[in-house]
């Protein structure tokens, strides 16, 4: 039997469906009995979801023209890098 | 243009093999000669990986540089990438990499090191458990998704640029990008044990980055400040 340390330890990668099979069952034994760790896995899970969603911010103008040109020269353009 | 010019070639043929042999590996293999321009390539993948370029170097200007440089790495490796099916994980290697050669041109080494030994208390930090003990202003029903709710793009992007490079990366690749944790390992060429270990210790700091610029920048109060 884990405790909450471990669970808590296992709880991303359980979520990355990247856990073996005994140390999931362990992981849901777990869970069927620490309602604060269930607690926790569904915050885990809100939590990636939060931060997945946040993306990168939009491509400059500027750089995707400096892509463009490198991508019909060949060569990276020097316009407007520092 | 890129400040870091250097090291093509080689090293990403090498790498291309590499990450190929992991990466992808459910997507099947493509006919040789169904090839895409690479144009078309970088032009598909230039959002994300722009994205990724941003998270990594922390710097919209090194960000535009590093993308330039790793378009251009990979334009010229492209010939000898056999899968295309595989060319996302292999643009994010290139991508890494450059990174690595962009740090060290500048004199800062990209640690590779193991860091088990890096930041220990922060390993225990619960953000789940702090926020249920703190119960921090403005009050909700919904106390844990309320808090994640207070976060915009912006503040996301600086609580990630506060955590350690080589805990940041498993996370961004894994969580954001949404590779497996075996690709994510190809592409940061480290084992699998170990990136699992690096994505807990960047999913701590993390949770402590949240709590701490959530309390500095005034989107909780807590208890202790309103005495």
């Amino acid at each position: 039997m884990i405790d909450c340390r471990e669970a808590v330890r296992r709880m991303w990668a359980y979520l990355e469906h990247e856990l073996e099979a005994t140390p999931v069952s362990e992981f849901e034994a777990h869970l069927e009995t620490c309602q604060r760790c269930c607690g926790e896995l569904e915050f885990s899970r809100h939590l990636r979801e939060m931060v997945s969603e946040k993306g990168g911010p939009p491509v400059p103008p500027e750089l995707r023209s400096r892509v463009e040109i490198l991508l019909a020269d060949g060569e990276p353009s020097s316009e407007g890098a520092s | 243009m890129a400040r870091t010019r250097a090291c093509t070639g080689g090293n990403e043929r090498a790498m291309a093999r590499h990450v190929e042999a992991t990466v992808g590996a459910a997507a099947g293999s493509s006919v040789p000669g169904d090839r895409k321009p690479f144009a078309d390539v970088a032009r598909n993948h230039l959002d994300r990986l722009y994205g990724f370029c941003v998270r990594l170097a922390n710097d919209p200007t090194d960000a535009d540089d590093l993308v330039q440089e790793t378009l251009l790495r990979a334009m010229r490796a492209y010939p000898s990438l056999r899968d295309p099916d595989r060319t996302r994980g292999w643009l994010y290697a290139i991508a890494t990499n450059a990174w690595r050669d962009q740090g060290r041109a500048r004199g800062r080494e990209v640690r590779t090191v193991p860091f088990e030994g890096l930041d220990a208390e922060g390993d225990e930090f619960s953000l789940f458990q702090t926020i249920a003990i703190e119960d921090p202003f403005p009050y909700s029903d919904e106390l844990h998704l309320d808090f994640l709710r207070l976060f915009r793009n912006d503040d996301v992007s600086a609580v990630f640029s506060s955590i350690t490079p080589a805990f940041r990366l498993p996370l961004i690749l894994t969580v954001v990008h949404g590779f497996s944790c075996k690709e994510a390992a190809a592409i940061l060429e480290i084992p699998l044990g170990t990136l699992l270990s690096r994505l807990h210790r960047g999913r701590k700091q993390l949770e402590r980055g949240l709590w701490d610029y959530a309390v500095a920048n005034g989107l909780v109060t807590t208890a202790d400040e309103e005495r």
